[in-house]
C-alpha cells in the first residue's frame, strides 16, 4: 500500500467515525437552524395517540404552518401505550423537545422533575385565556401554576343499548345498585349477551374509583378526592367495602367472563358489536359508536350515583405544555396558543369528541344536543353530581392505574381477599400522602 | 509493520466505537442501574442501594410465577415450534405444484412483529368476540365459550399457542436450508439398503441437520426467553400477572411503574440465567461432540 493511499485510507476511518460520534449526539440540531435564516424548528410530542387524532392535530398544525412561514413544526407521536415513558425518557436525557403533551395523570410528576415550564407570564398575554373555562385552568394547573392548556376535556357518562332496554321495558339506572340490576336482566350468556361492558384490564381503576367515591358520597373531600374529609382515604371506609362488593358481584354475574383482561378497545368493541348492554366511557367513543352503531340504538344517561344519591364526577384530560430545557419557548407558545384558541379548538372538540375548553365554545348547538347532552345535563345539577378534584398533585397517581389493575384482577380471580384488596389500596394512598408532606 | 499496526487498529476503530456504545455502555450502565434507586419519574433521588432491588425482586411473588413461566414458555414454545418447524421443512422440501406460493405463506408470520402477533391473538383469543372460540362453538367441540385469556388456568397456554404459532417459520426456514444440503447419495444409500422413510429420517436425515438443529435451539431458546413483546401484545402480563415472563415482568417495571432499578435487577438475573443455560447447553453438545461451537 502506498503512503498515499495510507493516509487517505486513514482519513476515511476518521471521518466515518466522526460521522458515527456525530450522529449519536443530536442535541443541537434545532439550535442551529434556528441560527440559520430566522427558521426555526419546533419539536413536539404527544401522548394520547390515535391514528385519527394525529390526523387532526397535524391538519391544525399545517395551519399554523402557513400562517407562520418562520416556524416548523416536527410532530413526534408514539404508540399511545408508549408514549408518556417516551416522553419522560426523552426530557430525562434534555432530547429537543419544545411543545408536548401533558396529562393530568402525568403533570405532577414532570413539575416534580423540573421538566415542563409554568405558562402564567405567557397566558396573561394571551387575549383567548378569559374564556378558557375555569375546570380547564384548574386541570392544566399544580398549585397557582399553570403548566398546560387543555385540548379537550373527557367526562364519564353511560352508553346504553336503547333498543336492548325498549325490548325489556327498562329504563337507564340512576344508581350502581340500579346499573347491577339492570346489567344482570340484560345478560344472557346464552345468547353472548351481558349487561355491562367491564373493563378489568388497562384502566380498571376508571370504574372502581368511580363506585368507592360514589359510595362514599358526601364525605369524600372534594379537594383531595383519594380522601374523606376526615383525612382518611375513601378505600377504608365500610362504604368502600360496600363499593366494591357490587363491583365483584356486577364482574361475576353480569359481565363477559374474559373483560377481566379486557382496556379500552375491548370494552367499546364489545358494546358496538353487540356483546354488552351499557358502557361507561368518555364522550371520545360518540364517534365510533355512530360510525358503528345504527342509529337509534343507543343513547347517553349520566353517571350512576351512590346509595346517598351523590355521584362524583371529575374532568380529566390532557394538553399542551412547554418543555423547560426548550430554546423556542416564544415560538412554543405561539403554537400553543393557536393550537388552543377558540376556533381551533372547537373544532378539534367536535372532530374528536371532547368536551371544548373555551366556555363559548359550549354555547354552540353541536354540544346542546345528542350524546353530548347529559355531560351538559349533569354540570347543570351539581347537587347531585359532586365536581371533585383528582389526586393529581401526588406523583404516584400515574402508577395507580397499574396497582389498582393488578391487584382488582387478583380480587375478580379470587386469588385475593376482598379486606386484603382495600387494605393494600388504602396503604398505597396512605404512603403517597405521607410521602407528599415530607 | 508499525504503520501497519496503527492502519489496522484504526480501521478497526469505528466497529470498536459502535460496539462500546451500543453494547457494553447500555450493559455495563444497566448493571449499575441494578444497585441503583432509579424510578423515572423522581429522576432527582438517584442512589446507590446495594441489593435492595434483588431483594425486592426475590421478595415480590410475581418474580417467582415468572420465572416459572419463564421456564415452561421457552420449554414448550421451543419443542412445538421445532417440531412443527421440521414437519413444515420436510413437506417444503419435496417439489409440488405452487411449492413457492405456499412457502410464502407458510414464513410470512416470522415477518410480523412480536407485538403485532399479540394483539391479532389477542383479538382472536376474545372469548366473547373472538373466532377460535366461535370455530369451536360452531364444530361442537366446545359448548360454552373459554375465556383463554381471562382464565388463568388458559391463559399461560394461550400465549405458548400464540408464540409457537409465531416461531415455526424460523424453524422451517432454518431446518428447510439443513435439508436442501442433504446429499441425494445419501438417501440412494438408504434405499440400496432398504431403508424406510422413517428409518431415512431417523437414520440419515437427522444425524446430517444435527449441527444445525443444535445451534437453531440454542439461539432460538435465547430469543424466546428474552422476547415479552407476544406477551405484552397479548396479555400485557394479565390477568393479574399470570403470564409475566421475566422479560414481560422487566418490561413492565418499565413501562408502568418507571423504575430502572428494578428492570434492571430482573434484567442481570436473566443474564446469569441465561449464561447458566449456554455452558449447560455447549457442555452437552460438546460431550456428544456434535457442536460445531
Amino acid at each position: 500500500m502506498t503512503n498515499r493511499k495510507k493516509v487517505s485510507a486513514l482519513l476515511l476511518c476518521g471521518a466515518l467515525s466522526a460521522g458515527l460520534l456525530a450522529g449519536c449526539g443530536s442535541k443541537n440540531d434545532s439550535s442551529n437552524e434556528s441560527a440559520d435564516g430566522g427558521q426555526v424548528t419546533l419539536r413536539m410530542i404527544e401522548s394520547l395517540t390515535s391514528p385519527k387524532r394525529t390526523t387532526l392535530i397535524q391538519a391544525s398544525i399545517d395551519k399554523f404552518e402557513a400562517a407562520n412561514p418562520d416556524i416548523k413544526v416536527e410532530l413526534i407521536s408514539p404508540p399511545f401505550d408508549q408514549a408518556d415513558n417516551k416522553i419522560r425518557t426523552m426530557l430525562g436525557a434534555k432530547e429537543d423537545i419544545d411543545v408536548l403533551e401533558v396529562r393530568d395523570l402525568t403533570v405532577s410528576e414532570f413539575v416534580n422533575n423540573g421538566f415542563i415550564e409554568p405558562l402564567n407570564e405567557y397566558a396573561d398575554k394571551w387575549s383567548d385565556y378569559s374564556t378558557v373555562s375555569a375546570i380547564s385552568k384548574s386541570l392544566g394547573s399544580v398549585g397557582d401554576k399553570l403548566y398546560f392548556v387543555p385540548n379537550g376535556l373527557y367526562e364519564r357518562q353511560l352508553f346504553y343499548r336503547a333498543d336492548w332496554f325498549k325490548e325489556q321495558n327498562l329504563t337507564p339506572p340512576k344508581t350502581w345498585d340500579e346499573l347491577f340490576e339492570t346489567a344482570k336482566k340484560l345478560t344472557d350468556p346464552s345468547k353472548n349477551r351481558y349487561g355491562f361492558s367491564f373493563r378489568g384490564g388497562a384502566g380498571a381503576n376508571g370504574t372502581t374509583d368511580a363506585m368507592v367515591l360514589a359510595f362514599n358520597g358526601d364525605n369524600v373531600n372534594l379537594e383531595d378526592s383519594m380522601f374523606t374529609k376526615d383525612g382518611k382515604t375513601v378505600f377504608s371506609t365500610p362504604e368502600a367495602k360496600a363499593a366494591i362488593e357490587l363491583y365483584q358481584k356486577l364482574y361475576k354475574e353480569a359481565s363477559p367472563p374474559d373483560s377481566v383482561n379486557w382496556g379500552f378497545q375491548e370494552q367499546v368493541q364489545a358494546f358496538t358489536s353487540g356483546v354488552t348492554g351499557m358502557l361507561l366511557q368518555d364522550p371520545d367513543v360518540i364517534q365510533s359508536l355512530q360510525e358503528k352503531m345504527a342509529e337509534g340504538t343507543w343513547a347517553t344517561a349520566p353517571l350512576q350515583a351512590g346509595p346517598t344519591g351523590k355521584a362524583l364526577l371529575a374532568a380529566g384530560g390532557a394538553g399542551w405544555g412547554i418543555a423547560a430545557e426548550s430554546k423556542h419557548k416564544e415560538a412554543a407558545w405561539k403554537l400553543i396558543s393557536f393550537l388552543s384558541s377558540p376556533a381551533e379548538n372547537t373544532e378539534f372538540s367536535k372532530a374528536y369528541g371532547l368536551i371544548p375548553i373555551h366556555t363559548s365554545a359550549s354555547e354552540d348547538e353541536f354540544f346542546k344536543t345528542g350524546p353530548y347532552k347529559t355531560l351538559l345535563d349533569m354540570t347543570n345539577a351539581p347537587d347531585t353530581f359532586l365536581n371533585f378534584k383528582p389526586p393529581f398533585e401526588y406523583p404516584g397517581t400515574g402508577q395507580w392505574g397499574q396497582v389498582e389493575m393488578e391487584s382488582g384482577q387478583a380480587l375478580l380471580l379470587g386469588q385475593a381477599s376482598l379486606d386484603d384488596t382495600l387494605k393494600k389500596w388504602d396503604s398505597y394512598w396512605a404512603d403517597q400522602k405521607a410521602n407528599l408532606k415530607k | 509493520m508499525k504503520n501497519q499496526k496503527i492502519f489496522i487498529l484504526s480501521g478497526l476503530l469505528p466497529a470498536l466505537l459502535l460496539v462500546l456504545a451500543f453494547t457494553y455502555y447500555p450493559f455495563l450502565k444497566g448493571i449499575i442501574m441494578a444497585f441503583q434507586d432509579y424510578k423515572l419519574f423522581d429522576l432527582r433521588h438517584i442512589r446507590f442501594v446495594g441489593f435492595d432491588n434483588f431483594k425486592d425482586a426475590f421478595h415480590d411473588p410475581k418474580f417467582f410465577t415468572a420465572l416459572k413461566n419463564s421456564g415452561y414458555w421457552v420449554f414448550f414454545s421451543l419443542i412445538f415450534q421445532f417440531l412443527f418447524g421440521l414437519a413444515l421443512a420436510l413437506l417444503l422440501k419435496k417439489p409440488f405444484r405452487g411449492r413457492g406460493i405456499f412457502q410464502g405463506f407458510a414464513f410470512y408470520s416470522w415477518a410480523l412483529s412480536g407485538f403485532l402477533i399479540g394483539m391479532i391473538w389477542k383479538w382472536m383469543f376474545n372469548s366473547q368476540i373472538g373466532v377460535i372460540n366461535d370455530l369451536l362453538l360452531r364444530i361442537g367441540i366446545i359448548h360454552e365459550r373459554i375465556g383463554f385469556l381471562s382464565n388463568p388456568k388458559w391463559a399461560m397456554t394461550s400465549v405458548i399457542i400464540a408464540n409457537v404459532w409465531y416461531g415455526i417459520a424460523f424453524f422451517a426456514i432454518m431446518l428447510l436450508a439443513a435439508l436442501q444440503s442433504v446429499p441425494s447419495e445419501l438417501y440412494e444409500a438408504a434405499d440400496m439398503d432398504g431403508a424406510t422413510g422413517v428409518r431415512k429420517l431417523w437414520n440419515v436425515t437427522l444425524p446430517y441437520i444435527l449441527p444445525t438443529i443444535i445451534a437453531t435451539t440454542l439461539l432460538r431458546a435465547i430469543w424466546i426467553f428474552n422476547d415479552p413483546t407476544i406477551i405484552y401484545g397479548l396479555t400485557n402480563g394479565g390477568p393479574a400477572g399470570s403470564t409475566h415472563i421475566l422479560s414481560s415482568l422487566m418490561l413492565d417495571k418499565i413501562i408502568y411503574a418507571g423504575d430502572y432499578g428494578a428492570a434492571s435487577a430482573i434484567g442481570v438475573i436473566m443474564i446469569v440465567l441465561l449464561l447458566l443455560y449456554t455452558i449447560f447447553f455447549l457442555t452437552v453438545t460438546k460431550a456428544e461432540k456434535v457442536g460445531d461451537f
